[in-house]
């Protein structure tokens, strides 16, 4: 009876190790798991979904701007308080840094549960421009997600599709990440998105 | 087999119950009293705490609505539009204060605590997501040691959260799964 108990008690601890080493070697992997290399495909449109506080992404998307990567640059992205678009406000940030008013918009999205459920209307607007590639500049740690989920809308609608993000960004976010609130927040959170976006047909 | 059969009817029949009742433990909501200030967190994009904030005010629950927000390099601050929101909704201008820089939960609760020290308030009601009630108004209870605090959280089932049922819908497993999360961190005073 002893014997059957232990062997019943490595059964259930072996298993629950091994995941525990799972989760724990999955964590320290995050950052190579969930950031893609950077594209730089020259394309119609650069989409700057990379505003956020702990970003300096526009420096980068005026300097591709600049380098003739694309000739317009939509600022994406949904309200974060009242009536308050930092897309808006992005916008006349690149203005104010000499990008042609003529060549930056701002795209108010609504509030949506995940990325899948606001990329029918990005990919609508992208098409409504006559526009027919389109270069994603977002958080790094989306990059690998957003170049597997938001390719597979583009490229439905037969629009070329890259993502990049800026090198500033990576290196902010990988450096000690992992004693960083923000950042092991960003990188946990955009692991458990992937997951979850899984399960649910409106994300996928 | 019978047994097999009883245990995973079990399962079935449970599983949904305790998954209600877990996240119904994530909320806190108190006996309203009167309070010196009625303090809105951060992190709504649709601004329903500052809603709720606003209209226990009007009630005559807090002298002061105070708001929490962070400034952004691009000239705008979501603690001012929260701030501009509030009074659309009645409040006066200098009823209103604005807690800044509130990266998180923590943050937060250190700076209101710094507010109410400045201000000479002892009592406050915290208005929340339901979800985030019992955590907020445990970390800022231990921020600010002596200072009473009442939860009157965003009626659950608002378009931010709606505990029952939340793993069938992917918002609310996100949310709730994070605030698990978030409470593990808190307990084992984890990242700042």
């Amino acid at each position: 009876m002893m014997r059957l108990r232990k062997r019943w008690t490595y059964r259930v601890l072996i298993p629950l190790a091994l995941l525990a080493v799972g989760c724990v070697a999955l964590f320290f992997a995050l950052p190579s798991l969930l950031i893609a290399p950077a594209s730089m495909a020259k394309s119609d449109v650069i989409l700057h979904g990379a505003i956020s506080k702990h970003s300096a992404a526009d420096k980068y998307v005026i300097d591709l701007y600049r380098r003739g990567v694309a000739r317009k640059i939509v600022c994406v992205g949904s309200q974060i308080s009242r009536d308050l678009y930092p897309g808006d406000y992005v916008r006349e940030s690149l203005i104010s840094q000499g990008v042609p008013a003529e060549d930056v918009i701002s795209l108010r999205l609504p509030i949506s549960p995940c990325a899948g459920a606001s990329l029918p209307r990005i990919v609508e607007f992208v098409k409504a421009n006559g526009w027919h590639s389109a270069l994603y500049v977002t958080h790094p740690e989306d990059s690998r997600y957003s170049d597997s989920l938001a390719r597979r809308f583009f490229e439905r609608e037969g629009v070329a599709f890259a993502v990049s993000y800026s090198p500033e960004d990576r290196e902010e976010l990988t450096r000690d990440w992992r004693r960083t609130h923000w950042k092991t927040q960003r990188m946990v959170g955009e692991a458990m998105i992937i997951a979850l976006d899984r399960f649910y047909s409106e994300c996928r | 087999m019978f047994i097999v059969f009883v245990c995973l009817s079990a399962v079935y029949f449970l599983t949904p119950v305790l998954l209600n009742k877990a996240a119904e433990g994530l909320i806190r909501e108190d006996s309203l009293v009167k309070a010196d200030a009625i303090v809105a967190l951060a992190g709504d994009n649709r601004c329903n705490r500052e809603k709720t904030a606003a209209e226990l005010w009007r009630q005559g629950w807090g002298d002061y609505v105070v708001v929490s927000g962070m400034a952004y390099a691009w000239g705008f601050h979501t603690g001012e539009a929260a701030r501009r929101y509030v009074m659309s909704l009645g409040v006066p201008g200098e009823k209103i204060f604005i807690i800044s820089e509130a990266l998180n939960t923590r943050a937060e609760a250190r700076a209101l605590d710094d507010l109410m020290r400045e201000r000479g308030w002892n009592s406050a009601i915290v208005v929340t997501a339901a979800f985030h009630s019992r955590r907020a108004t445990y970390t800022i209870e231990r921020a600010a040691p002596g200072r009473s605090f009442y939860s009157s959280p965003v009626p659950a089932g608002s378009p931010e959260w709606t505990p029952h049922a939340w793993w069938s819908r992917r918002e609310d497993v996100y949310v709730t799964v994070r605030e698990f999360a978030s409470w593990a961190n808190t307990l084992v005073g984890g990242w700042q």
